[in-house]
């Protein structure tokens, strides 16, 4: 399943969403929230905002309107 | 439910090259004498693959807990260059593959409008009615590559076997002025015994090729499902495929996978049925007599034989679902099946290299010393000069009759089958001894050892240029191979044409097939279940091996095929 996030993610330039991706994966948000925390959490998954800029380099994170508006996006690291 | 009656029931696999990581650490548990303390001992060998911080920490001050930690890290490391993840992110990825799995089995969702690529393979090949028959021509088809892929470099490897190797002993001796039985021991009963088994390596290298893309796509889930709905019908457990599935390897680690099995009934009647799996033991006995009597039409012959095996096999359940096994209360088959993925090919060949390591293991271990003892019976009493005369010839012949209805009754043969107990692969070892000894190599036109070393190199590269344009002519509008070029006989192979008939040399293939489990697969089976049932599984198996090549055997000949 892991894997299968991460290659649905593979080549997609602004990423996906937590609901396009349960549903690409068909599967609940809750449940595939859980796999995102830990690919994030282990440097697989990058956390972006809508407009797809890296929300790790954003300070203002807390305070963004655009995300709480629209949701974190969600993108593979990419490679240095 | 009890704690421990759960755990008996439910324990998630994760997976070959994980489950044998975890194996080996559970191994060290014992060897090392290391007390998991309050831990569950499974747990603790994956939380430390895992690398987790906080058992790590645990252990570091536990008595011989460095030790360990080493052990898991160097088994992690590895883990990680075959599988290419960290085995956290593995281990997790499996535990949501198997929630997935229960989900999708017991959740009916509304149709999504999306149907992935994995959706779209998986119409097809785990379709009621066209999977089984695409498990088949799959499997066809890797078998005719292996026999007519490997067939060149087959014959290269025979060459060189019979050719510089036999020479440079043959050379060594003369050297050392070593007296003639030495020069026979050397020549006849290693060379020829060990040899004529490795000759064989190229094509397990590439049918263990095969069977690792199979597994790392996903397409070996694939099968497992397919096959766990056929199997049902005739009254077995779909978990019950996954063993017989490892059985085309080997039938010993197969019998210990049975472990996965809840039920005890389910386990003895799957490690009945797991030696009727074509195992790769058996695969250089296929080859030899296949390019001897069936030409072009080898791998179809020998695929075959794998489809015999599991026929028979399925029959055998029905038996003894019937008489001795009664099913008990089935438990649920839940079985992830992973998206469909691009094998790694760095792991395809890990994967490929440690099985057939093993089988040139086998060969310098268990097949040398069966041909040492081979030849020392083949020459005693001291100085026979008829190999009919010898302890081996004599008592050979005793047995024979019993295998002349299957049209193979003479003492060869049936020595040859005896010496099988042991190991399938004898089969040709005692073969190679009883039918080449004499047939000296070197005495051919003596060489330099510069012209061996060009003759090898070339035989090499025009072995490599033939399979390249098998490979090639296996497409459809191809055919680089003119017809008489297709398929040559190794010696051993040449030797078989004057003594079998092609119905006789299918009779011996499927009594080879279905015959008694080698002295390693009973050993499991007794270590597992009891004496009871390894005799059982010995006696069955012959005896079904005896019937079915009578029935080949005598209906070919009404027939007409003899």
């Amino acid at each position: 399943m892991l894997k299968q996030l991460v290659d649905l993610l593979e080549n997609k330039e602004n990423g996906l969403s937590l609901s396009e991706i349960s549903r690409a994966m068909k599967a609940q948000p809750s449940a595939v929230l859980s796999m995102i925390d830990l690919l994030v959490q282990k440097g697989k998954l990058i956390e972006i905002g809508p407009d797809g800029k890296c929300c790790t380099t954003c300070g203002a994170q807390s305070d963004c309107n655009l995300l709480a508006a629209r949701g974190k996006r969600y993108m593979v690291k990419p490679q240095n | 439910m009890t704690t421990s009656s759960m755990q008996s029931l439910f324990r998630l696999d994760y997976g070959g090259k994980m489950e044998r990581a975890i194996e080996r650490m559970l191994a060290a548990f014992e060897e090392n004498k290391f007390d998991t303390g309050r831990y569950p001992r499974r747990w603790l060998a994956i939380k430390l693959l895992e690398g987790d911080a906080d058992i790590l920490s645990r252990v570091q001050s536990m008595q011989g807990g460095a030790q360990i930690i080493a052990l898991a890290q160097q088994n992690a490391e590895h883990l990680k260059s075959m599988l290419g993840d960290e085995v956290d992110l593995l281990t997790a990825d499996r535990r949501y593959g198997y929630i997935n799995g229960i989900v999708r089995q017991s959740l009916q969702r509304p149709l999504m409008d999306r149907i992935t690529l994995t959706d779209r393979i998986d119409d097809i090949v785990t379709h009621k009615w066209l999977g089984l028959p695409f498990f088949f021509m799959i499997m066809y088809v890797i078998f005719r590559l292996v026999i007519d892929v490997s067939a060149p470099f087959l014959d290269w490897t025979d060459a060189v076997i019979n050719g510089p190797i036999a020479h440079l002993f043959s050379f060594i001796l003369n050297l050392i002025t070593a007296p003639a039985w030495i020069h026979s021991l050397v020549i006849d009963g290693i060379v020829a015994g060990v040899g004529g088994v490795l000759v064989f390596v190229p094509g397990l290298l590439i049918l263990y090729f095969f069977l690792a893309l199979l597994e790392d796509s996903g397409y070996m889930s694939r099968a497992a499902f397919v096959m766990d709905r056929f199997m049902r019908v005739v009254g077995l457990h779909g978990k019950s495929f996954i063993p017989m599935i490892l059985g085309f390897g080997c039938a010993v680690p197969a019998i210990y996978a049975t472990r996965t099995i809840a039920s005890r009934r389910d386990r003895v009647l799957t490690a009945l049925l797991v030696p009727l799996m074509s195992c790769s033991a058996r695969l250089p006995v296929y080859v030899v007599f296949g390019l001897a009597f069936f030409g072009a039409r080898a791998g179809t012959v020998i695929w075959a034989m794998y489809a015999l095996g599991i026929i028979v096999a399925m029959l055998a359940g029905m038996v003894f679902t019937r008489t001795i096994l009664k099913p008990d209360a089935s438990s649920a088959f839940v079985l992830e099946l992973p998206p469909y993925r691009q094998p790694a090919l760095k792991s395809v060949l890990i994967h490929m290299w440690e099985n057939t390591r093993e089988f040139v293991r086998k060969a310098g271990t268990t097949i040398l010393f069966a041909s040492l003892v081979m030849w020392l019976l083949l020459n005693m009493p001291w100085g026979v000069t008829n190999q009919r005369d010898s302890y081996f010839g004599k008592v050979s012949g005793m047995i024979a009759p019993v295998f002349a209805p299957l049209g193979f009754g003479n003492w060869q043969t049936s020595g040859a089958l005896v010496t099988g107990f042991m190991a399938k692969e004898i089969v040709v070892s005692t073969m190679s001894q009883v039918y080449l000894s004499g047939e000296d190599a070197v005495t051919s036109e003596p060489l330099t050892f510069g012209e061996e070393m060009t003759g090898t190199g070339k035989g090499f590269i025009t072995a490599s240029i033939d399979s390249g344009k098998i490979l090639l002519s296996i497409l459809p509008g191809v055919d680089l191979i003119p017809a008489d070029e297709a398929a040559d006989d190794t010696a051993l192979s040449h030797a078989l044409q004057g003594q079998f008939t092609p119905l006789s040399a299918m009779s011996m293939l499927v009594f080879v097939l279905l015959y008694v489990p080698c002295a390693a697969t009973l050993g499991a089976i007794k270590h597992e279940f009891g004496t009871s049932w390894a005799v059982i599984s010995a006696v069955y198996q012959t005896s079904v091996a005896w019937i079915v090549a009578l029935i080949v055997y005598q209906g070919g000949m009404l027939l007409g095929f003899g």
